[in-house]
């Protein structure tokens, strides 16, 4: 009977001891970013030096988006409006502890959004959620928001990758600490080396599948493939598709293909000549064929874009054709003063791997229009900082976001990152109008409007929407699918 | 009449010793070799302008990455491209631009070294100290911050590259100046009156000549690797111009399946280097330098 006993405990010992492993937090997951705000990053989501590759793992949203995109419950369990879309009730999930050990709360929430409003930090985020007039505290679970005007879609613009929740009154150190109710926690912050993100065993969802996550810096996008293949990193979401091959004949790895709303483009500032003439940005724009640059920059694996920053899921995004027109461009360069053609410079840099090679491509293909590309390459550190929304011509890529959150972010005179100086009093009416329209098509109308303004006359050209090339190495399992701002990552394991 | 006769002997020794020389370089296998390497890379620059099958530039969603072929026998870039004809153009450039750097660093590098051999005193330490304060900084940042403030066309990256490469044979130059110095014939000179210039002109430059034009051959092939390394790194010309370190920096990612691509610069690039430093060997040992006593200094 002792011995019985005996194998007994010890079975039950064991059963609950290999129980205890299989749910403990284990294993270090390895990702890499690319420094491209150089000495100005950090860790506060709003600003524009955000270390987004940390702060989306250790900082919550109100409201995320679900692997369809959809408004889905984070630290806001449910949500409601009043009848005309102008005030929205949000209630807040309970039990919830910032890392610092402070329980999360209203208060935190209006901090936090009315912070990004600040216009003392002039966050990039502010134009879209200038809406937002007021939050009141109905209680330690419950806030108002109160809105300038009718906005259907106000839990989507919650969505935004940006709008984190953190303690209140903690904005002066966020930039170095992180804090937030994220599955992971920043143990050490080092921008130029690797950041250190341990497990939050208490995180609300259940304990993070891996004890740790570093984040090392790797500017250069060559020297992160390379990283991948030496096991250096675990994760590159950046692979050009030309490498495809490299991964797909070798079992180390995993490749996936997510069609995003992503984009990458050629900026021309509005604000400087010779660009500050609509018809030279519309010939440029139409020298440019963009089917051939999906076929040789991204390997057919992109949704060609008339210049709308808008994804192809999005249900706003104006459909159209825009083909390569040689003729028209010259036409417009000629009407506009340059009969002979003009010659500009871009300045790609190796932090985005397909920028170079689209400058190339770019390069020939509006030489048949009469406009000679030179191209300088620049150095990766710091291209935010020094290149982008300085020179008259610059590289650019964005994440996806919302119809309303990319037209305001990118494109209204008053934002921060309207990066091409773009200044248009119909395409704001036309954003302000949609915002506050209730009815769908109407509102539809509007967005599309905008859209087509921009086809018009804006300043950049955004030949496509990628598909992205996520390869991991194969240790990594329960990587969701999905765009990186959707990805739940307590979730992922790492053998 | 008379005056013609001597200039015409004086030029036909020239040739002669020129000859001379030629003949001492190719009589052992290494300096036969290098020469021929060399002399193939300057007639394949010459000509490949009309040689060359395709357009440099052509790029094509239909070509991508196609194996070497009948119709194209180093295959195709990741645009389409065909890497034959890049290859051969790409040396255009790459001699080119590291010839007349090198002519540069000879130049401004061999006249200042000699200058401050021959005058001596405060000029020279100040001079050799600035020199040391600038051999001191790695030349490819100083590079990289060059093209980043002046951009990256030709006309920046030949003297950028003369500056950079000249400052060690400043040393040479005057080491081998501080050799003739004290003999006899300058002493001489310098007790006829004669200006600077003059001794420098009259006295030094044939005497410490072969020294110089060895150190700059061998530099000639570290500025090639120097240009290259630029072009890998995106800094050195600007697409589409067809450069070797900028085809291997494109194509290096694809080398596990496509290696078509990045094989041909490989080779352009590694055998002009080994040819010139061969070269550059051969010459020394033909004018009877012993170039491991006579390293740079």
């Amino acid at each position: 009977m002792k011995y019985i006993l005996k194998v007994f405990s010890a079975t039950f010992m064991s059963l609950i001891l290999s129980f205890s492993i299989a749910n403990a937090s284990s294993g270090v997951f390895k990702v890499s970013h690319d420094l491209g705000f150089g000495k100005d990053t950090n860790l506060d989501a709003i600003t524009k030096g955000r270390l987004f590759q940390v702060v989306i793992k250790t900082q919550n949203r109100l409201v995320r988006p679900d692997m369809n995109g959809v408004p889905s419950p984070s630290l806001s369990t449910d949500w409601s409006a009043n009848s005309d879309a102008t005030e929205w009730t949000f209630n807040l999930r309970k039990g919830i502890y910032f890392h610092d050990g402070s329980a999360f709360d209203a208060p935190d929430v209006k901090y936090s959004l009315m912070r990004a409003k600040d216009p003392d930090i002039g966050s990039p985020v502010r134009k879209s959620l200038s809406v937002v007039e007021d939050i009141d505290v109905i209680d330690q679970h419950t806030v108002k928001m109160k809105l300038s005007t009718s906005f259907a879609d106000f839990p989507l613009l919650l969505t935004d990758y940006r709008l984190r929740m953190i303690p209140e009154g903690s904005g002066d150190t966020i930039g170095q600490t992180g804090v937030g109710t994220g599955p992971f926690m920043v143990d050490k912050f080092d921008p130029e080396g690797t950041t250190i993100l341990k497990a939050n065993p208490e995180y609300w969802e259940g304990a993070p599948g891996v004890a740790e996550v570093h984040v090392i810096a790797i500017p250069d996008a060559q020297a992160r493939i390379q990283a991948l293949l030496t096991g250096q990193i675990d994760m590159n979401r950046y692979v050009p598709f030309n490498q495809k091959k490299i991964f797909d004949s070798n079992s180390k790895f995993t490749t996936t293909v997510i069609p995003t709303g992503n984009w990458r483009g050629v900026v021309m500032r509005t604000d400087t000549a010779p660009f500050d003439n609509p018809k030279v940005r519309k010939a440029f724009r139409l020298a440019v064929d963009r089917q051939e640059l999906v076929d040789l920059v991204m390997g057919g694996a992109a949704t060609v874009s008339c210049d709308t920053p808008v994804m192809p899921s999005d249900q706003y995004r104006l459909q159209m054709d825009c083909p390569q027109n040689i003729s028209k461009a010259k036409n417009l360069l000629r009407e506009a003063g340059f009969p002979n053609g003009l010659e500009l410079t871009v300045y790609p840099a190796s932090l985005e791997p397909t920028w170079p090679t689209i400058a190339e491509v770019v390069q020939q293909q509006v030489a048949k229009a009469g406009i000679k590309v030179n191209i300088e390459m620049v150095p990766s550190k710091g291209y935010w900082n020094e290149v982008w929304m300085k020179k008259p011509v610059s590289m650019t890529r964005w994440n996806q976001r919302p119809a309303d959150t990319i037209l305001h972010e990118a494109y209204h005179s008053g934002a921060k990152w309207n990066e091409s100086y773009f200044k248009n009093a119909d395409f704001d009416k036309n954003l302000a109008d949609a915002r506050s329209e209730l009815d769908f098509n109407k509102r539809k109308k509007a967005y599309q409007n905008a859209q087509m303004t921009l086809w018009e006359q804006s300043g950049t050209m955004i030949p496509y929407h990628v598909s992205r090339l996520v390869v991991t190495s194969s240790k990594v399992k329960n990587l969701d699918a999905v765009d990186h701002f959707s990805i739940q990552w307590h979730k992922v394991k790492v053998d | 009449m008379k005056s013609n006769l001597i200039t015409e002997d004086k030029q036909k020794s020239k040739l002669e010793k020129a000859f001379e020389i030629l003949k001492t370089m190719a009589s052992k296998p290494s300096g036969l070799i290098g020469l021929t390497i060399v002399l193939f890379h300057v007639v394949l620059a010459l000509i490949s302008p009309y040689i060359a099958p395709y357009d440099y530039k052509a790029i094509s969603p239909n070509t991508m990455l196609l194996a070497p072929s009948v119709e194209h026998w180093f295959g195709t870039d990741s645009l389409g491209r065909d890497v034959f004809t890049r290859t051969i153009l790409g040396g255009r450039t790459a001699l080119t631009v590291t010839f007349f750097g090198s002519l540069i660093a000879l130049l401004w590098g061999g006249l200042l070294g000699i200058f401050c051999g021959l005058v001596g005193g405060k000029i020279d330490d100040v001079v050799m100290r600035v020199v040391d304060a600038f051999l001191s900084i790695p030349w490819i940042l100083a590079m990289l911050l060059i093209v980043s403030l002046l951009g990256t066309s030709t006309e920046v990256l030949i003297p950028a590259l003369g500056f950079f490469y000249g400052k060690g044979i400043v040393r040479v130059a005057r080491a081998a100046t501080h050799d003739v110095i004290a003999k006899d014939f300058i002493v001489s000179a310098k007790a006829r009156g004669h200006s600077n210039m003059s001794i420098i002109w009259n006295e030094i430059i044939p005497n410490v000549r072969d020294a110089i034009l060895v150190e700059g051959a061998m530099r000639w092939s570290w500025m090639l690797l120097g240009f290259s390394s630029l072009s890998f790194l995106g800094f050195g010309v600007s697409p589409p111009t067809p450069d070797w370190g900028l085809m291997i920096s494109n194509a290096r990612g694809l080398m596990s399946f496509a290696y078509w691509s990045v094989i041909a610069p490989i080779v352009g690039l590694s055998s002009l280097i080994i040819g010139i430093n061969l070269t550059a060997d051969a010459f020394a040992k033909a004018l009877g330098i012993d170039r491991s006593t006579k390293a740079p200094v």
